[in-house]
């Protein structure tokens, strides 16, 4: 508990020093503005944005509090559009159009939006509570981790990552192994042989990170865009005076508080983000309600639900990323590549080594909930003008600012094709009902999977029994098991009590 | 049908990936009981094995893009390489100005309002990017060319 403490106090005086106030201010305000915006989500806000936030030259955890207060702003600014237009920023974004959008359409907007924002805080903040308290205890616990726990720990990322991501378990497990292919392209770090580089010499040191997450998210989204594209403008619900009520309130408590402790445990299942979460605290919430019947039609537990699971899900996800190195989702994948350009090394030793980044960052999400509750209450109008530009100037606008970002860094233009060709790579993967998140999770932990395996088979002198000679090793591979089989288990019981003579759906 | 062309297309990729990882890469010395070939020898497999699965149970059929929206990406394509190939030669004014426009117009705007976007962005982008920021974008080489003259003429002048 007093190391927990005199964290938090390192972090507030990071984040609480006037140019990083103004960062999370900043970051929570564009972040929102993105995640309004219809079609961007987090993960791409992010990807867009990082080679900029890069090319300014700010330390590492002011770049580090500005990325991730855009990302939980993007987080909270989806349920704006999911709300008003019926599209979805993202995955994450999806169950909240189901009983967002139908209140809005009852001309309930200003109701819906401000539930909304109360149950992303609610969420957001308890998920910032527990990451605190946890945090520290697991790093301490993962420092005792050998390189063959590590190995193990990254099939339990994959396995978790396969299961619950995507539609195809055998696609997501393609998507990964892809990431990870194109991470072993470049020098090998232990021998210096290079590999794959067929003596271009661009890309001796490796794909830059950055250009794998700008062409794959960045790129890809603009081409999804200009494939989806909608003539004229979308038609914007219209925003009312309605506000959030006590009895709401009252009314929504208990589901907040169950869909935030549901999305903070998801969440820091590595591998798996935000969308899975609202998906479970939804079905969660709509199976327990006694009013089941009427989700989908402008229920507000049915929007609280899933908003305070997107949010805790975002907090969860830092922690496997900030106590072990792996990324808890897409978008947390791309801030550990933030990390790792900045010389750090996220894992166990963050904590220890670099506490002003990782308590930094962790304050900064309090003060960024506290921002963002009261931005969105009464900015919200401004947010949802927003949602009227038209997308021939959206989509220009992107290509700009990646084209900005990716050209700051090195000043190659030898990346900008680069990008353009790997944003052609990710729309083709995301057209086969690929998801782009393992590609990019593979990629980030491709060197990291490697040298674990080589380090542990080094120890061993070539023993591969050394990958299960450990209790924690056989508990996390059991475990990955069990995530892998469960889903398939549960999905199997369901189809036999559907077939069963007991049909409880009478009321849908 | 397209999840196996492009299942294929992987394969092949994967294959000549998989032909160099347990060929062409090799340590001159090495004492580890893994070497740099070892790692992508693992990982070709897992795809290739991976790649057979989709190409013997497919399950997305159709791509569900129609003619005119394949003309309209492949438009967009060209445009980001074009804009790629001259953002040095031309500058970042000059190369967003003219993709800003030209993108813009393309996906519906009209002709002068494309215009004020893609001026707009470009002046506005590099005063914002440059000046305030300190971004380095690149000024192009006609206004490097123009600078090198007005400062040889300096020169000859003092």
């Amino acid at each position: 508990m007093d190391a927990v403490l005199t964290g938090l106090a390192t972090g507030f005086s990071v984040a609480l020093d006037p140019f990083n106030l103004f960062l999370v201010l900043a970051g929570c305000f564009a972040g929102t503005l993105i995640g309004a915006l219809p079609g961007l989500g987090p993960i791409n806000g992010v990807a867009i944005l990082l080679p900029i936030a890069y090319g300014l030259g700010f330390g590492p955890e002011s770049a580090l509090i500005l990325l991730a207060g855009i990302y939980y702003g993007a987080e909270y600014g989806g349920r704006i559009s999911s709300i008003l237009l019926n599209v979805p920023g993202d995955a994450s974004a999806v169950m909240t159009t189901l009983d967002g959008n139908p209140m809005a359409r009852n001309g309930e907007a200003g109701r819906a939006l401000s539930l909304s924002a109360i149950a992303s805080f609610v969420g957001g903040t308890f998920a910032v509570v527990l990451l605190s308290l946890f945090a520290p205890t697991l790093a301490t616990f993962a420092v005792t981790f050998s390189p063959a726990d590590y190995v193990a720990l990254m099939v339990f990322a994959f396995a978790s990552l396969a299961s619950l991501v995507g539609k195809n378990v055998v696609k997501t497990l393609l998507g990964a192994t892809i990431g990870l292919m194109l991470a072993t392209i470049g020098i090998d770090a232990n021998t210096g042989v290079p590999r794959y580089t067929f003596g271009i010499p661009d890309i001796l040191a490796g794909i830059d990170f950055l250009i794998v997450v700008v062409g794959l998210f960045g790129m890809a989204e603009l081409l999804t865009l200009v494939e989806q594209q909608v003539s004229g403008k979308l038609k914007s619900l219209p925003l009312d005076n309605s506000f959030v009520r006590m009895a709401d309130l009252a009314k929504c408590k208990w589901t907040i508080v169950r869909s935030s402790i549901i999305g903070f445990f998801i969440g820091v299942l590595p591998g798996t983000g935000a969308s899975v979460a609202s998906a479970v605290a939804y079905g969660t919430e709509k199976r327990i309600a006694d009013d089941g019947s009427t989700f989908g039609t402008g229920n507000p537990r049915g929007l609280a639900a899933p908003e305070s699971a997107n949010n805790a899900a975002a907090g969860g996800a830092m922690v496997p990323m900030l106590t072990l190195g792996i990324p808890g989702s897409g978008t947390t994948a791309i801030l550990l590549g933030a990390l790792l350009m900045f010389n750090i090394q996220p894992g166990p030793m963050l904590f220890s080594q670099n506490p002003e980044v990782a308590w930094g960052l962790i304050a900064s999400m309090y003060i960024g909930n506290v921002a963002l509750l009261i931005i969105n209450l009464p900015l919200v109008g401004i947010f949802a003008r927003m949602l009227t530009i038209p997308q021939h100037y959206l989509t220009p606008l992107i290509a700009i600012l990646a084209f900005i970002g990716i050209y700051t860094i090195v000043g190659n233009p030898f990346d900008l094709l680069l990008i353009t060709l790997l944003g052609i790579f990710g729309w083709f993967l995301r057209k086969m009902d690929f998801s782009l998140a393992p590609v990019i999770l593979g990629f980030v932990l491709g060197s990291l999977f490697e040298n674990n395996l080589r380090r542990a088979l080094s120890i061993s002198g070539g023993d591969w029994t050394i990958l299960v000679a450990d209790y924690k090793s056989i508990v996390l591979y059991a475990l990955s098991v069990l995530v892998v089989l469960a889903p398939i288990w549960l999905a199997r019981r369901a189809r036999r009590m559907a077939a069963g003579p007991v049909s409880s759906s009478k009321g849908i | 049908m397209v999840d196996r062309i492009f299942a294929g297309v992987l394969l092949i990729v994967t294959l000549a990936y998989t032909v160099i990882a347990f060929t062409a890469i090799r340590a001159p010395f090495q004492y580890d009981p893994l070497g740099p070939e070892s790692w992508p020898q693992i990982l070709s497999v897992v795809a290739i094995l991976c790649l057979l699965f989709i190409l013997w149970k497919p399950d997305a059929s159709e791509l569900g893009v129609s003619k005119q929206t394949w003309f309209r990406l492949a438009a967009t394509v060209i445009l980001l390489g074009a804009y790629a190939e001259l953002y040095e030669p031309l500058g970042f004014i000059l190369s967003t100005l003219l993709f800003g426009t030209a993108l813009c117009a393309m996906l519906g705007g009209s002709i002068l309002k494309s215009l004020i976007f893609g001026f707009a962005t470009s002046v506005a982008g590099f005063l914002l990017c440059v000046t305030l920021l300190g971004l380095n974008l690149p000024e192009g080489e006609l206004v490097e060319y123009l600078h090198k003259q007005a400062s040889g003429l300096e020169e000859g002048v003092s």
